[in-house]
């Protein structure tokens, strides 16, 4: 049976993530009355897939794409130190421990070329006001004893480092709830129509039936389904998936404090607080197919084995030892990418009161853009901090929506 | 890269009836086994150069070591021994599937065959309770792989506890390679399992050898003084270093060096799971088994499975799957026709139907549900990562508070269960049979643990040593 309509939430929020739940959290706590969905359960989807990294360097992908690339990249490092900052007082924020370890990152380099790019980054990274620097190989050597003695040099920056991505959004999704708001799992957005009077009117598809709500705003916040989602209203968020696929090895006596990256190659590599190595660092999966040839973003990306040989390669060569370990699993997991590599975060212009918020790199930044993307939800002023990342640099693409 | 037509993962009963027939349509077939030599778990052999007199010689192997003995001889098997299958993929390019296998010595394999083959075979369901982890505490299978491979007793006074008559079987093992036999302790009493057998005895009888031997070796365990006792279900196995002795519900404590748990078997499921298989759970014993049509195909295209990878039924079963399998792949592969195809499965087909009175029998007299001793609070559910009982409800009760629809992912993420080295095999259906309760819903509707790559932990020096 259909349910009738609902009014009573303030803001539907559409996947319960780690931007979707910290933003139930934030705006809860602002006195908005709050209902989260969530198709599957919490957490199943990229937030708790990635592997945990909180990178504030620029990152390799932005330096790899040419120099416009990585000064439009550098632009983000504002963000990177407010989040710097976020995830340090987030222990207490939410009043339990969340494995947050910030001893520091090390951005490494095997070559000169490698060393070149790293003080070329670091330069930007200063004049922005982020405090890296580089390190020679003896230096590295020095603070890294695990590291290879052939690497040539690293550039480090203090406060990197990694979290556990298993807890983090049931601590925000809890306190969220703590504070009045309704968090509905099992629950998917079926139908999405705007009203009249610019209100949203959204049949959900839960375990006990279809409802319908009504709210004056929505966020959505499920990752690469944002464009999906954004679909049922006929706009365009040109986001694309991208699968990764990251391993994890057996326990070990602690070794390696820091978060690792490398200059001119794909890794991340850090040791969790329960002694495991994991291994990343932005090597594709394949994407699944349907019968029909067509990628089904349904189902798990599958484990490309060369793919994994090559960043298990690169994890040895900065890291000797990590031979040694035995490899446990390889899981895949879906991130997605915007045409400008930057995320896509607040309200879409031709459609007021819809915000969105995905678009990758949300775990290290998730708990501040989802700070700050509450503050404008709720009180619609425009933090200066979100603007690089406003939908409005698309909104050329929804030139032709038809809406009320 | 090595490429097969048919490449069949497990070398036992229900892979070598396999490999036997596709070998016998001309298609060029690699049998795969962790063992260093063809029979798996049920037959497995001694290693080359060894020799064990009255090796497996009872009535129960009889057709098992004849088919053992016809395929290890043939000259075109490709037998890929002492290798584990970590991962299967289907082929991005071409039909077919990409297994990569963990090479003798170091390193991986990668081989390409056209259709594949699963009879993974079974494995002892381990079962959390009190002192389960002490040094002597062993499952039933592992005592009978000692035995079987080496002739070697992990200990000399041997309990054997828990719900399956395969106790009987290996109590008599025991005694025949020197050891001693404490008690064999079924949790049931004697009238269920009799109230059990009665209602399926009449189809049972069909096939009298599986009777007929428990008869026997029922017998025989009277001649060597075994206690055999019944409604002494064991609560825990006690002891400071090691076991010393087992914990029987009404305060008797027996005496032990081993106490060895037998509560039946779970089917190998990783392998199906991995390559997206459509499975179900397995009642009422647990574990997941692969879903087929009357052909044996699973529900992916190419991929087949057989034996009790497809739900746990015993060797003669797998034996009649593996060639009905065989007989389908090399239809399917245009090595046979439909009708040749289905003529030469009507006898394996006849052969299965007629078993199906004793295993519902067996299944009944052995189910472990209702006698499945309790873990206690601080009872590890997953030793490899230390996880307690308590540890997992609490996980549980976190999930439960945000919803109903959450599986057994959801608890490994939250708790770490499963996480460790073991893959999940050892605790999954534990953690998911206390889903089930707490969710109030059948343990079928729980997901389970979300197969990943490798099925078995690997070496990354022996991973990045491959040379392609």
């Amino acid at each position: 049976m259909m349910h009738g309509e609902t009014s009573q939430f303030d803001i539907l929020i559409v996947g319960g993530g780690l931007v979707g739940s910290a933003a139930a959290w934030h705006l809860a706590r602002l006195g908005l009355k709050v209902l989260l969905i969530e198709r599957g359960h919490l957490n199943a989807g990229a937030s708790g897939q990635n592997a945990g990294s909180l990178h504030f360097q620029i990152e390799r992908r932005f330096l790899e794409q040419g120099e416009q690339a990585a000064a439009d990249g550098a632009r983000i490092v504002s963000l990177n130190r407010l989040a710097i900052a976020d995830w340090r007082g987030l222990e207490d924020l939410l009043a339990r421990p969340l494995d947050i370890a910030m001893h520091g990152g090390l951005m490494v380099a095997e070559t000169e070329a490698d060393m070149a790019l790293l003080a070329f980054k670091v330069e930007r990274e200063n004049a922005l006001g982020l405090p890296s620097q580089m390190l020679d190989g003896a230096a590295l050597r020095e603070r890294a004893p695990c590291l290879s003695p052939a690497l040539a040099g690293a550039a480090w920056l203090a406060g990197e480092g990694h979290a556990n991505p298993r807890i983090l959004v049931d601590a925000f999704a809890t306190g969220a709830q703590g504070r009045g708001a309704v968090i509905r799992v099992g629950t998917a957005l079926k139908a999405l129509t705007m009203a009249r009077d610019g209100t949203y009117q959204a049949v959900l598809d839960g375990p006990d039936g279809e409802t319908r709500v009504r709210v004056p705003r929505i966020l959505l916040a499920a990752g690469h389904w944002v464009p999906r989602l954004a679909g049922l209203l006929g706009l365009n968020v040109p986001l694309y998936p991208a699968p990764l696929m990251m391993s994890v090895t057996d326990r070990a006596a602690p070794t390696l404090p820091f978060l690792i990256q490398h200059g001119g190659k794909r890794l991340s590599m850090k040791q969790t607080e329960d002694g495991n190595f994991l291994i990343g660092g932005g090597w594709p999966s394949r994407l699944a197919r349907r019968a029909d040839g067509s990628p089904d973003l349904d189902s798990p990306p599958l484990v490309e084995p060369a793919n994994l040989r090559a960043n298990l390669e690169v994890a040895r060569r900065v890291m000797p030892a990590i031979a040694g370990q035995a490899l446990l699993r390889t899981w895949t997991g879906m991130t997605c990418i915007s045409a400008d590599q930057l995320p896509i975060v607040g309200e879409v212009p031709a459609a007021p009161g819809l915000f969105v918020a995905a678009g990758g790199s949300l775990f290290t930044l998730g708990p501040t853009l989802a700070r700050l993307l509450a503050q404008t939800i709720a009180d619609g002023a425009a933090p200066e901090e979100l603007a690089m990342f406003t939908p409005r640099r698309f909104a050329h693409l929804d030139a032709f929506a038809v809406l009320p | 890269m090595t490429g097969y037509d048919i490449a069949i993962v497990g070398g036992g009963p229900a892979g070598l009836a396999a490999a036997e027939r596709t070998i016998a349509a001309g298609l060029n077939t690699c049998v795969i086994d962790e063992q260093q030599r063809p029979g798996g778990q049920i037959l497995r052999q001694p290693p080359t150069g060894f020799s064990v007199p009255g090796w497996l010689s009872g009535a129960p192997y009889r057709t098992g070591r004849a088919l053992l003995r016809r395929v290890e001889a043939d000259p075109r098997l490709h037998w890929l021994g002492c290798r584990s299958v970590l991962g299967i993929t289907p082929c991005a390019q071409a039909d077919g599937f990409g297994l990569t296998l963990s090479g003798t010595g170091g390193g991986l394999e990668h081989i390409a065959a056209a259709r594949v083959i699963i009879a993974g075979g079974c494995y002892d369901m381990p079962v959390a309770l009190p002192g389960w982890t002490l040094p002597g505490v062993m499952s039933a299978g592992s005592v009978q792989t000692l035995i079987k491979a080496q002739q070697v007793l992990p200990g000399q006074r041997i309990v054997l506890f828990g719900t399956h008559p395969l106790m009987i079987v290996l109590a008599q093992q025991i005694v025949a390679a020197g050891g001693q036999v404490e008690a064999v302790c079924f949790a049931q009493p004697f009238a269920a399992m009799a109230k059990a057998a009665l209602a399926h005895l009449p189809r049972a009888v069909r096939t009298p050898g599986p009777l007929a031997a428990a008869a026997a070796g029922m017998a025989a365990l009277r001649r060597h003084g075994v206690p055999v006792r019944y409604a002494s279900p064991v609560i825990a196995c006690e002891g400071a270093d090691a076991v010393t002795h087992v914990r029987l519900a009404d305060g008797t404590a027996l005496p032990c060096e081993v106490a060895a748990m037998c509560y039946g078997f779970l089917p190998q499921a990783d392998l199906p799971r991995q390559v997206g298989a459509t499975m179900r759970w397995s009642d009422p014993a647990g574990g997941w088994e692969a879903v087929h049509d009357d052909a044996m195909r699973a529900s992916v295209p190419g991929l087949y499975v057989a034996g009790e990878t497809t739900g746990v039924a015993g060797s003669d079963a797998a034996m009649a799957q593996g060639a009905i399998a065989g007989l389908a792949a090399a239809q399917d592969a245009g090595a046979l026709t439909p009708s040749q195809a289905h003529a030469a499965m009507r006898a394996p087909r006849r052969a299965r139907a007629a078993m199906q009175g004793f295993i519902d029998l067996l299944r009944a007299v052995a189910n472990p549900r209702p006698w499945l001793p309790k873990a206690a609070a601080d009872t590890l559910l997953c030793r490899c990562e230390d996880i307690a009982a308590a540890d997992v409800d609490r996980a549980i009760a976190d999930a439960a508070a945000l919803g109903d629809s959450f599986g057994a992912s959801a608890i490994k993420l939250r708790c770490r269960v499963g996480m460790g080295l073991c893959q999940g095999r050892t605790c999954e259906h534990a953690v998911i049979r206390r889903i089930a309760a707490r969710r109030g819903c059948p343990e079928a509707v729980v997901a389970g643990f979300r197969p990943r790559f490798p099925a078995r932990a690997v070496s990354i020096a022996d991973l990045l040593d491959h040379a392609e």
